[in-house]
Order: C-alpha cells, then sequence, then structure tokens
C-alpha cells in the first residue's frame, strides 16, 4: 500500500491508529496474552453453514432442506454427533474429535452486517470491518494488531501470494508462499536494498519477504494442510508473528454440491487433515492457540435446482485450540420453518460475525476494547462481543 | 518528449518495449496506438491453432464421465479419441472405471490443454505487433471472466476469450455482452445450462428433464447465477441500482438458454469437434420460464432467446453501464484511483457512440491524464513475465514450466477465484511475496538472457527510454555481473511498474 493510501485510512479510522502506528505504546495488552497465537481462514465462496454442520434435530431440517439434507448420526452417510442437535460433516472426524475434547467451538445462524448476496462485495466488507464493502481499504485484523506486543518486525503473517485486504493496513505484517524458483544471492539482495533505498513500498515488501523467507526452513507444498503447517513454523519461530492468515477457496456450491469427489468434499477433508497437521506441529504452543475459520455469507437452506445452493445470508462459523473453552455450540437458533427463513430463502442470522471476531481479539490477543471499537470495528456497538470463548489460564 | 510519449505508450499501453521500439514509434506514439484499434483483424496463428468451441466443450462431459465413470454417459468413450487426438495414448487408463486413475487422466488432460492455450497466449502477447489491442483483449477476458477455478471449466478460457474478447475487442459491447452471454463456456461457469423455468414445460413434467450427472441428477429449478454477475460484475455493476426481483426476474427470462445436454444426438462427433459457440449454443423452449417478465422496470415480453436479447441489449444502453466500464478501463491503464476527468471523457464518449469500444479506446489515448509519466500501476504478474520476455527475448519457456511460474507469482492461469476477475489494484499484487517471485524470476531470466543482452543500462535506457532513472541505471551500471545487472533492471522500480 502507498503511502498516499495509508494516510487516508488514517484519518478515516481515527487518530488512535496512527499513535500507535507511529511508536506509541497502545492501551496496555494483558500480559497473560502476550504468548497468545491466533490463525485465521477466509473460507472463500460462502461455505454452506448447514451442509457442514447440519442442524439434523431440527423437525423441519429434511423438509426444508430437500435432497440436500444430509442424513442424521448413525445412519449411512450420516453427520456425526456434535451436540445432540447439530451434527458435523464425516469428512471431519479429527475436527469432531477436538470438539469431544473441547478444543472446537462452533457458532451457527451467524453473519457479517452485509445482506445482499454478491461475494466479492460481502467479502470485502468482511474483510474490511466496516458495514459497507469498500468502506475501508484496510482490514479489521491488520488493524487490531496495531500496539500489541510484537516478538520481531513482522507481527503478522499472511501465508498467501499476494496480501488480502483482512491483513493490509498500518500494522506491520508479511506475506509468504512456497516457492520453486530459484533463491536469489544474498549480494543481489543488498544491491536491491540499495536499489529500493528511496521507494518506501518495495523497501518495506522486500525487508518482509527477506525476513519471512528465513522462517520457513524447508520447502513446502502447496495444499492447505501444508500451508497451516508452513504457518506453525512461523508462529513457532522465536521472532516470528503471532498472528497468521490463510484462505481456501471453492466453496461457491452451486451444483452438485453433494459429489463425492466435489470441491465441497475436497475441502472439507484439507480442513481436517489440515487442522490436524498443526495441532502437531505446535507442540506445546497449541494450548495458547486458536484458529478461526470464518466465511462471507452462508447459503440458501432449500436445494437449488441444480443439487447445489445459491447466495445466501447466515451460516456457521469455528473456532478451534488448545486455548479455546470449546465442546459447545453457540446458536441462537432462529428454525427453518419459511416463515423463519429471511425472505423465506436463507438461514436467518441471529449472532453477528463482529461480536465473535471482537471477543476473540479482546481474549485472546487482549486488544483493548475502545480500540475494537474505534479502530477495528467502526460503529459495531450492537455486536456485543461473546464471553467465555476461552479457556482461564 | 517525444521519446518519453513512445516510452508510456509501449510501457502502459501494451506489454513493454522490444529493444528498439521506442526509436521506431517515437514520431508518432499515439498514431501508433489509434492504429492498433481497427475494427477487426485475423486471429494471430498461436491462438488460431488452439482447439475450436466444440472441442473444448466437449471435454467436460467426458471430464465428468472419468470423476464420476458410473454416471451412465458411457457409450461415447471409443469416439472421444476423434476430439482428443494428444490423448489418444492415455485414453485406455481412464476408461477402466476406476475414480483414480480417471483423476490423473483428468489432471493430465488439464496440463496438457491448459499449456497449450497458455503458451499460445505468452506467444501472441511476446510476438504481437498489436500490443495496445492485446492488452485490450486480455482487459476484455478479465471482465468476462471464465475461470479455470472451477475445476470442470478447465477447457473452456481459451475458446472463450477467442470468441468473445479477441472477436469483440474492436466491435460495440453489446456485441460482447451477447456474445458472452450466449457462450457454452459461460452457460456452464455460472450454471445457467442447469436453469429451469418453474413454469416451464420441463418443470410441469420433470420426467423429460434429462439426468445431467450422477451428482447433479435432474436439474429442478432456477439458478440465478448467470443473471446475478451479468447486472453486478458485467453491466451495471453492483450499485447499478437492481434488486432481488430483478435478479430472479432476469434469471427466469434467460432460462433455456444452454446447449445441448445430449449431445450424442450429433452423430459425428468430429464434426460436433468443430463447432463455433455460435452452433453449440442452444435454447431450449422446454427449460424457458413462459410469459413476461419485468427486469428494471420494463416489462419483457415473447417466449424466444429474443426476450432475452432484448434485455442484453437495453442492459448494455443504461448509462450506468458507460461509467462502469470507463472506471474499469481507466483503472486499468491509468491508476488504481483513476483520474475523474478521465473517466467522464471515457463514459461520455462510450455513450455518444452507443458502446463503440473503438471510439472509448480513442478517449482513452486521448486523456492527457493516460500521459503522465509518473508510474502508478503494478504489473500484474502475467504482464511483468510478457514484458520481461519481450525486453530480453526470451527465455522461452514451455507452457507447463509457465503455467507453474504463474502459479507460483500468485496469478495461476486462466484462474482467477471467482467471476470477478483479477483484481486490478496494486496493494494486491505489490507484497512481500510478490516481489521476491518477482526477484526469483528475475534471477533465472537474467542467467539466461545474459549472453544474448550483455549491457543491461543500454537494454534499459532501450526499452524504458527517459523513464528509468538515473539512480537505476547507476545501480545497474555498478553490478558485478552482466546477469545481476540484467537482474537489477528486470525489478527496479520503473521496470515493474508502468
Amino acid at each position: 500500500m502507498s503511502l498516499v493510501d495509508r494516510r487516508k485510512v488514517l484519518a478515516g479510522i481515527g487518530t488512535a491508529t496512527f499513535i500507535a502506528a507511529s511508536g506509541a505504546p497502545g492501551a496496555m495488552a494483558s500480559t497473560a496474552t502476550a504468548g497468545n497465537k491466533l490463525v485465521v481462514v477466509f473460507l472463500r465462496g460462502a461455505m454452506d453453514g448447514l451442509h457442514v454442520f447440519p442442524a439434523y434435530a431440527d423437525p423441519d431440517f429434511v423438509r426444508e432442506r430437500q435432497g440436500l439434507a444430509m442424513p442424521g448420526p448413525g445412519q449411512a452417510g450420516g453427520s456425526l454427533a456434535l451436540d445432540g442437535f447439530f451434527g458435523i460433516d464425516p469428512l471431519m472426524p479429527q475436527l469432531r474429535e477436538m470438539y469431544v475434547s473441547r478444543e472446537m467451538l462452533l457458532v451457527h445462524a451467524i453473519a457479517s452486517p452485509y445482506r445482499s448476496r454478491s461475494h466479492f462485495d460481502a467479502q470485502h466488507l468482511l474483510e474490511n470491518g466496516t458495514t459497507a464493502p469498500y468502506g475501508a481499504d484496510t482490514g479489521w485484523l491488520n488493524r487490531a494488531l496495531v500496539g500489541l506486543p510484537s516478538r520481531g518486525r513482522d507481527i503478522g503473517v499472511s501465508v498467501t501470494s499476494s496480501m488480502p485486504v483482512m491483513m493490509q493496513g498500518p500494522a506491520m505484517v508479511t506475506n509468504w508462499s512456497p516457492s520453486a524458483l530459484p533463491q536469489p544471492n544474498a549480494e543481489l539482495l543488498d544491491r536491491l536494498g540499495s536499489l529500493y533505498e528511496t521507494d518506501i513500498p518495495l523497501r518495506e515488501a522486500l525487508e518482509n519477504a527477506k525476513a519471512a523467507n528465513a522462517a520457513v526452513l524447508e520447502r513446502a507444498g502447496t495444499g492447505f494442510p501444508s500451508l497451516l503447517r508452513a504457518a506453525a513454523s512461523f508462529l513457532n519461530s522465536a521472532t516470528g508473528p503471532r498472528v497468521a492468515f490463510l484462505e481456501l477457496g471453492g466453496f461457491d456450491s452451486h451444483a452438485n454440491q453433494n459429489a463425492q469427489l466435489g470441491a465441497l468434499q475436497r475441502n472439507l477433508k484439507a480442513i481436517d487433515e489440515g487442522v490436524a497437521a498443526f495441532r502437531k506441529a505446535m507442540g506445546a504452543e497449541w494450548s495458547r492457540t486458536a484458529i478461526l475459520f470464518v466465511t462471507e455469507f452462508g447459503r440458501t437452506v432449500a436445494m437449488n435446482g441444480s443439487n447445489g445452493t445459491d447466495h445466501g445470508t447466515a451460516g456457521a462459523a469455528f473456532l478451534l485450540g488448545g486455548a479455546v473453552n470449546g465442546g459447545r455450540v453457540i446458536a441462537d437458533w432462529p428454525g427453518l420453518k419459511p416463515a423463519q427463513q429471511l425472505e423465506g430463502r436463507d438461514l436467518k442470522p441471529t449472532a453477528d460475525l463482529r461480536a465473535l471476531f471482537k471477543a476473540v481479539l479482546r481474549d485472546h490477543l487482549g486488544v483493548p476494547p475502545e480500540r475494537l471499537e474505534q479502530d477495528v470495528f467502526p460503529s459495531s456497538n450492537i455486536a456485543r462481543p461473546f464471553d467465555s470463548l476461552f479457556r482461564r489460564t | 518528449m517525444s521519446l518519453e510519449r513512445a516510452a508510456i505508450a509501449a510501457n502502459r499501453f501494451g506489454f513493454g518495449a522490444t529493444p528498439g521500439l521506442l526509436q521506431k514509434i517515437k514520431s508518432d506514439p499515439r498514431g501508433w496506438l489509434l492504429e492498433q484499434i481497427a475494427r477487426d483483424v485475423p486471429v494471430p496463428p498461436p491462438i488460431a491453432s488452439l482447439p475450436p468451441t466444440g472441442a473444448d466443450h466437449l471435454a467436460f462431459p467426458l471430464v465428468r464421465r472419468l470423476a464420476l465413470p458410473r454416471e451412465g454417459y458411457g457409450t461415447d468413450e471409443q469416439r472421444q479419441p476423434a476430439m482428443e487426438p494428444r490423448m489418444q495414448g492415455q485414453q485406455g487408463a481412464g476408461m477402466q472405471g476406476e475414480a483414480g486413475q480417471g483423476l490423473a487422466l483428468i489432471a493430465r488432460m488439464r496440463t496438457a490443454r491448459m499449456s497449450a492455450a497458455l503458451a499460445a497466449r505468452f506467444e501472441t502477447a511476446i510476438q504481437t505487433a498489436s500490443p495496445f489491442r492485446e492488452r485490450l483483449v486480455h482487459f476484455w477476458s478479465n471482465h468476462f471472466v471464465v475461470s479455470a477455478a472451477k475445476a470442470t471449466a478447465f477447457a473452456m478460457p481459451a475458446s472463450f476469450e477467442r470468441d468473445v474478447a479477441r472477436k469483440h475487442v474492436g466491435h460495440r459491447f453489446e456485441a460482447m455482452l451477447v456474445a458472452s452471454t450466449k457462450h457454452p463456456a459461460m452457460l456452464f461457469y455460472l450454471d445457467n445450462y442447469l436453469s429451469i423455468g418453474p413454469n416451464s414445460q420441463w418443470a410441469r413434467d420433470p420426467s423429460r428433464v434429462p439426468v445431467v450427472s450422477q451428482g447433479v441428477g435432474r436439474p429442478q429449478g432456477l439458478n440465478e447465477n448467470l443473471a446475478r454477475e451479468i447486472l453486478e460484475l458485467h453491466t451495471i455493476g453492483v450499485n447499478g441500482g437492481y434488486t432481488q426481483a430483478d435478479v430472479t426476474n432476469f434469471a427466469k427470462v434467460i432460462t433455456g438458454w444452454g446447449y445441448d445436454l445430449r449431445q450424442r444426438r450429433a452423430g459425428d462427433l468430429a464434426a460436433v469437434a468443430r463447432r463455433s459457440a455460435d452452433d453449440v449454443f442452444y435454447f431450449n423452449a422446454a427449460a424457458h420460464e413462459p410469459g413476461p417478465q419485468v427486469v428494471l422496470g420494463k416489462t419483457y415480453a415473447g417466449d424466444g432467446v429474443e426476450k432475452g436479447l432484448s434485455v442484453l441489449r437495453d442492459l448494455a444502453r443504461l448509462p450506468q453501464v458507460a461509467e462502469f466500464v470507463a472506471r474499469k478501463l481507466a483503472r486499468h491503464f491509468i491508476a488504481d484511483e483513476p483520474p475523474a476527468a478521465a473517466v467522464a471523457s471515457l463514459a461520455r464518449a462510450f455513450r455518444n457512440s452507443d458502446g463503440d469500444l473503438p471510439s472509448v479506446y480513442r478517449a482513452l489515448v486521448e486523456a492527457p491524464e493516460a500521459w503522465d509519466p509518473s508510474l502508478r500501476k503494478t504489473k500484474r504478474p502475467e504482464e511483468f513475465l510478457v514484458s520481461t520476455m519481450r525486453a530480453l527475448g526470451g527465455p522461452k519457456l514451455e507452457g507447463a514450466h509457465l503455467l507453474r511460474l504463474l502459479q507460483q507469482m500468485g496469478q495461476p492461469a486462466f484462474s482467477p477465484s471467482g467471476p470477478d476477475g483479477w483484481p486490478d489494484n496494486g496493494a494486491f499484487w505489490s507484497g512481500a511475496d510478490a516481489l521476491w517471485k518477482r526477484i526469483e524470476w528475475a534471477t533465472l531470466a537474467a542467467e539466461r538472457q545474459a549472453p544474448a543482452r550483455p549491457d543491461p543500462a543500454a537494454l534499459a535506457v532501450d526499452v524504458l527510454g527517459p523513464l528509468v532513472s538515473e539512480k537505476t541505471l547507476a545501480e545497474i551500471r555498478r553490478a558485478e555481473s552482466p546477469e545481476q545487472g540484467l537482474a537489477l533492471f528486470l525489478v527496479s522500480p520503473e521496470f515493474m511498474r508502468r
């Protein structure tokens, strides 16, 4: 981002960010959270919450869901039970184990403040943290990191080949993705440092890239589980970032949603394998770690004409980790009868994703509540943070 | 001054200069751009040698058969090699009924087809004498998008680009909009081929609806995906003033727009494989929602394909479209936040010419803001690679290598994540990882091409003209070897931006 952009954002969001970014300490973060680590995974394309976490015990589920209703626990192809009302797709047995061991928490019927049905606007709004698509050109996750204790030059890393909106902003963050190209030699890098002397964006990008490539020792693969393992190596590095961002696309299941080898199924397996691999790679640090999975909106309750679902509103978000007070489903369930659906088609939202984000930032990363309201999620008073999502340490 | 304008013409409007180009065009850089926007030109040979639309279109039912071998298409396999000559040797393995082998075959087919298409795209962009026109083709195929990120669509983006963006780049916007909407690739990518009117003949008698595949089964109702994206992404934009009812009604208007689900109907598959996009398009009256529909306040009557064409024609003329297209073009060529005067001038040209695209390009070339020497755009990875190959005369890479390279650099070929195409802003493309991959690429390219380009500083002056700074030239001259000097040139701020 250019300096001009940055100034504009700062002017829009308020002066507190500027003070923190220019070096003055932000409001004191609790030392109890200073070693905590967070991963945010954006599931792009609108994951169908009613597919991945079916409300099998809702009396209207099978009728309203039509041919896409996943059978309940114990039946052929059925979901695995979570709390007696909600299940989880059987392709995610390791997540279900983490639920049983109280390391996973599900929030259902949750949505961002966005109420139209464009992926792109919805993703931008979810990432920028305002109530409008393009309402800011920085991301809430980046803004939240301003002023928090950092172990090295970068407090966050995006494990993506380009910088997503959610991670753009004033806090020092970098990005990284696996490479099979030849490594540049140190002499060339030194000369580039000189060439970029007066070009601040390029100079910063070069420094970030050098730091990131020093942190990941082995050559990594490109699948989602490999990327999560790479995230673990960043988070486990003594001077590395504390926050990582990843994304996984391919959730836009307009057609043939129940295919055996479909994009949705491959993604769910990748999440299950990835989280298990990440948990193992984090070792003892798992107890101070949380991974949050979010998507831009849910999908229609009923099947469309192509054995798929169209763009909807509320969906599901889930939080995992040794730090999470899990084994619970948080849902103020709206019901699935036609009159209970939003506009007669979508799962009705009864929770605000910002309430979840604010709880994670406040209780896990120690972001001061006033910063959450002013800089991170402006105009979000109605979304009061959830309580008790994390274990007391 | 004229050399600076020549450098801007070659770098900002084109794919970067080849050695000698600036000297050649410096007497009239503007004229050089304007002569590239003729109405029709022959299809460049590398593109013309790619498989015809019919063959691309036949590749995805094949994919489904292989992925889901039990779905009952099973009788065409023996004839399939007629369309897939390069696949003949592998055909047997995928047909033994094992899904795993089928997937492996699909992966090989995907690589073969996409590498051929990508190699042709690169060869054309590197060799072209009309780089501005070629950039415009790429611009439009990032506006009307069919993405191979939808796995079964992998065969389609190349023929879609040829039939829509390349064919109509010198025509009226309406022609391109209609070509996109009727193209089998778009009808597949955004699911319209599955959309059935709730009161259509097929909805009243579902037993007549063919089974598309084991997974999809028989399509049963409306699918609004294409209608929504036409409004949001192709024409008036998300703030263009449409409602959910407009989306639903427009979706009903274009029910029946698809292609024949029972392709075997045509006996001679080799002939089917030669079909053009227009030949493949098929209006299925039995799936069409009968009766008038209201879209954006206007009632459309009639029960044929003409009803949908009327909506598209009216959409193409809305003032929001002129504004939407003008802003997007100005953003692509001038700056991430395009100057308002330039946007207004392009929009005016669009409106006054009834969407005649060459008139809009002329307004772009004539906008004073487009000639500002400050470099405000970051090249996207594909552009960056093409411009390095033009400047260095290589290295010439095979398609499969280009595929891997673009994947690494964050712009996997033909595969933007959604129908909105690749982002067009510097913040997205200039993160640390993007820079690192460019440095790695520059290292590799410089090693290969240093023998052909022994004087990097002279090359920098040749292709960037007055746009290259004294500081950059000094750093290049101080390099310890031609390889290092070339690498510094390729990742200099002036070469990575335009």
